[in-house]
């Protein structure tokens, strides 16, 4: 990477001060399947859309919710194999900080550092934006936290936020829903309702993903378990 | 002779009663010649977190502001201070690091959590390997006479002006039988709301 | 993933910059200092349905003890665990690093990590060093295979056993195991077999002291780790108390720094001036 002296950046300043590849970058962020994520009182909740073309493809074999650490989880909208580049570092960058403090990263610190690495790849040479938004979730020091990584390498921490396809929509119906006191089961029905709010079809157990994370760490939820979430929505 | 013995100096720290203490003594020499009595080898690294670095004198000075550094950017960086022992994994990787061509200087940690409050003490070989006991820590050119003098006179549940009695008499009685440890001696007394810092009379020869 | 634009502080990996200098004072008659050895003795069976290690829980430094209860067996995962014995530090940042390397790898693959996985992982790392890492190591765990007991020497060999012992007291522990070790041994005739072995080397081998550590992992259920599960040399009761009487020690000078005592510690996290995922 950049290892050429001739390999400069593609992410250059337009005349009207734009760097325009990062908002294509974020184009491609809005063609993405919707990410919803919820900050309740004890715990946060991460759901996306996951839906296949094609009746052919074998379900939940291909995850977009996936764990970093134990108590951080994340899911992204956007480009799939841009994604899993940036969990392998994440999960690296969380296990080099436990090895060098024993003690737990702190989602803050994830967050910056994996932005870091997003910033790095609008600056560098022979390299291209993410195709990417993160939403990552974490409960550290007894609170929970959410935040959003954009392809500019911008983060940003959220009670709740939607992204990808629809995400206006899925944000306007947050900021009617949303209150201080949710409790965390409200907030899986309440992310599971936004994601219903632009999809197309029916919505079962095997084309959404949910995540959720408390003080018992992060986890991703089974097919059965949100089949009984979805059973309470109208 | 040992490199670890070139100038001479001696830490020790103790667990008390929601309260800790780190002892030091002040001399620096180069083998039996002495060059200073007020050599600092003992540094404030937060509210309530002392190091000890007793060895070779240039890496306590070097380990010191390599310590200083990182510990800087840590907590300018998450915008909190550090506890005691996740500043001790940080001082055994630093050691570590450098496996296979050290720095000469055994390590000293004492502090009182700020979270919980809790007494720490905590003491490294050469490359960094941590020991966390429930009583005492030691280090530097007397470390079987301050063993000795420790064992005997250490009791759980120290006052802190108990545990200064206490450091001072294991720290000035096992530096006055090492030919390269004394020339004066500086207590640190770590409690929740203050710290007390005190000069000990000692022999100096 | 090597940053051009935000270096990593500290460098990866070993550094040697200090090594000249140690040469030269070495030549000048000033050899490098020994590092805490952990003397020891681990040792690790297969028995009915899992694996038990153990070990001792004593440091030393020459023949002073430096560390009284260490601990020898380290985690590596759920399903296994690794004693160690040789320099403590190495042994202690092998099985951290490996740990860590066994944990991206479960992440990775979503399912439990398999203990040759493991053993493939601590060997490469200390062939790789060619012996100067001194770590000797007794792996034990649990996978879909069964339970698997490892030996993995400095130099990076590795014996695949039903029974192991390692570290100075590794031969008083292999007398106990060469005597009574059987296949399919229940549960408490295991530990009580452990126990045994360590109890052996903690007597007949002065590298090796204190307490005996076991851990239990089962192939049914997680890793139990019984810390301290004996303590084999109980310390006898002070019977006076050579305590100094307050103002004993002259005090030259004295100065007291209070500290403000901070509760409660809040930080809010601003959002940056810049919007967020809008295209326009």
């Amino acid at each position: 990477m950049a290892s050429e002296r001739y390999s400069f950046s593609l992410t250059t300043f337009s005349p009207s001060g734009k760097l325009v590849q990062i908002e294509y970058a974020l184009a491609a962020v809005a063609a993405g399947g919707t990410s919803v994520g919820i900050k309740a009182s004890n715990g946060v909740v991460i759901a996306t859309e996951n839906k296949h073309k094609s009746s052919l493809y074998d379900e939940h074999s291909v995850n977009k919710v996936e764990m970093i650490t134990g108590h951080i989880g994340m899911v992204y909208s956007g480009m799939g194999p841009d994604y899993r580049l940036l969990v392998a570092q994440a999960r690296k960058t969380a296990q080099q900080y436990y090895l060098m403090y024993h003690e737990p990263i702190p989602t803050a610190q994830l967050v910056q550092r994996v932005a870091t690495v997003m910033q790095e790849y609008t600056q560098s040479g022979g390299v291209r934006p993410f195709g990417v938004s993160l939403l990552v979730c974490g409960w550290d020091g007894g609170r929970p936290y959410l935040f959003q990584c954009d392809p500019s390498g911008a983060y940003f921490a959220w009670k709740a936020t939607a992204m990808g396809k629809n995400f206006n929509n899925g944000k306007t119906f947050l900021e009617k829903r949303y209150t201080e006191e949710l409790e965390l089961d409200d907030a899986v029905h309440t992310a599971i309702l936004t994601l219903k709010e632009g999809f197309e079809g029916a919505m079962t157990a095997d084309n959404i993903e949910v995540g959720i994370c408390d003080a018992a760490g992060f986890r991703r939820l089974e097919p059965a378990h949100v089949k009984d979430y979805l059973a309470n929505i109208p | 002779m040992s490199i670890l013995a070139y100038n001479g100096g001696a830490v020790v720290a103790m667990k008390g009663k929601d309260c800790v203490a780190i002892a030091t003594d002040k001399r620096y020499g180069i083998q039996a010649q002495t060059i200073s009595a007020n050599f600092p080898k003992v540094f404030q690294m937060g509210p309530t977190l002392y190091v000890g670095l007793p060895g070779l004198a240039t890496d306590t000075q070097t380990v010191y502001q390599r310590l200083k550094f990182r510990m800087n950017l840590y907590e300018l960086k998450e915008n909190r201070i550090m506890r005691p022992n996740t500043f001790s994994a940080m001082l055994s990787n630093l050691l570590y690091e450098r496996r296979f061509g050290p720095y000469f200087i055994e390590p000293v940690v004492a502090g009182l959590d700020p979270i919980d409050n809790k007494p720490y003490v905590c003491n490294m070989d050469l490359i960094g390997c941590p020991n966390e006991p429930e009583d005492f820590v030691v280090s530097g050119t007397c470390t079987d006479q301050l063993y000795g003098m420790c064992e005997a006179l250490w009791e759980p549940n120290l006052s802190p002006d108990e545990l200064f009695e206490t450091i001072s008499q294991a720290l000035v009685n096992a530096a006055d039988r090492d030919a390269i440890s004394g020339w004066g001696a500086v207590v640190y007394i770590i409690e929740k709301d203050k710290i007390t810092e005190k000069h000990v009379k000692t022999r100096m020869d | 993933m090597a940053s051009i634009l935000v270096p990593e502080i500290p460098a990866p990996g070993f550094s040697f910059e200090n090594c000249q200098r140690n040469a030269f004072l070495e030549q000048k008659g000033f050899p490098a200092p020994k590092a805490t050895k952990t003397g020891t003795t681990i040792v690790g069976i297969i028995y009915a349905d899992g694996v038990i290690l153990g070990a001792d829980t004593r440091a030393t430094e020459n023949t002073v003890v430096s560390d009284k209860n260490c601990q020898k067996i380290h985690y590596l995962a759920g399903n296994m665990y690794c004693c160690g014995a040789g320099t403590a530090a190495d042994t202690e940042m092998t099985t951290q690093t490996v740990a860590s390397q066994l944990e991206l790898q479960r992440l990775h693959t979503g399912r439990t990590v398999p203990v040759a996985t493991a053993a493939t992982l601590l060997k490469r790392m200390l062939f790789r060093y060619q012996g100067h890492i001194g770590a000797a190591l007794v792996l034990g765990g649990v996978d879909r295979t069964g339970p698997h007991i490892y030996c993995i020497y400095p130099h990076g060999s590795v014996d695949k056993l039903p029974y192991a012992t390692m570290g100075s007291g590794s031969l008083a522990a292999m007398a106990v195991f060469e005597a009574r070790w059987k296949p399919d041994m229940n549960e408490e005739e295991g530990k009580k077999l452990v126990r045994d072995a360590i109890a052996a080397g903690i007597f007949n081998d002065l590298g090796s002291g204190s307490n005996v550590d076991l851990c239990v992992i089962r192939t049914t259920g997680p890793a139990q780790y019984l810390r301290t599960y004996e303590e084999a040399n109980i310390k006898g009761k002070k019977q006076g108390s050579y305590r100094y009487p307050l103002g004993t020690t002259a005090v030259l000078k004295q100065r007291i720094i209070p500290l403000e005592v901070e509760s409660v510690t809040v930080r809010p996290v601003q959002p940056m001036e810049v919007e967020a995922s809008v295209s326009s």
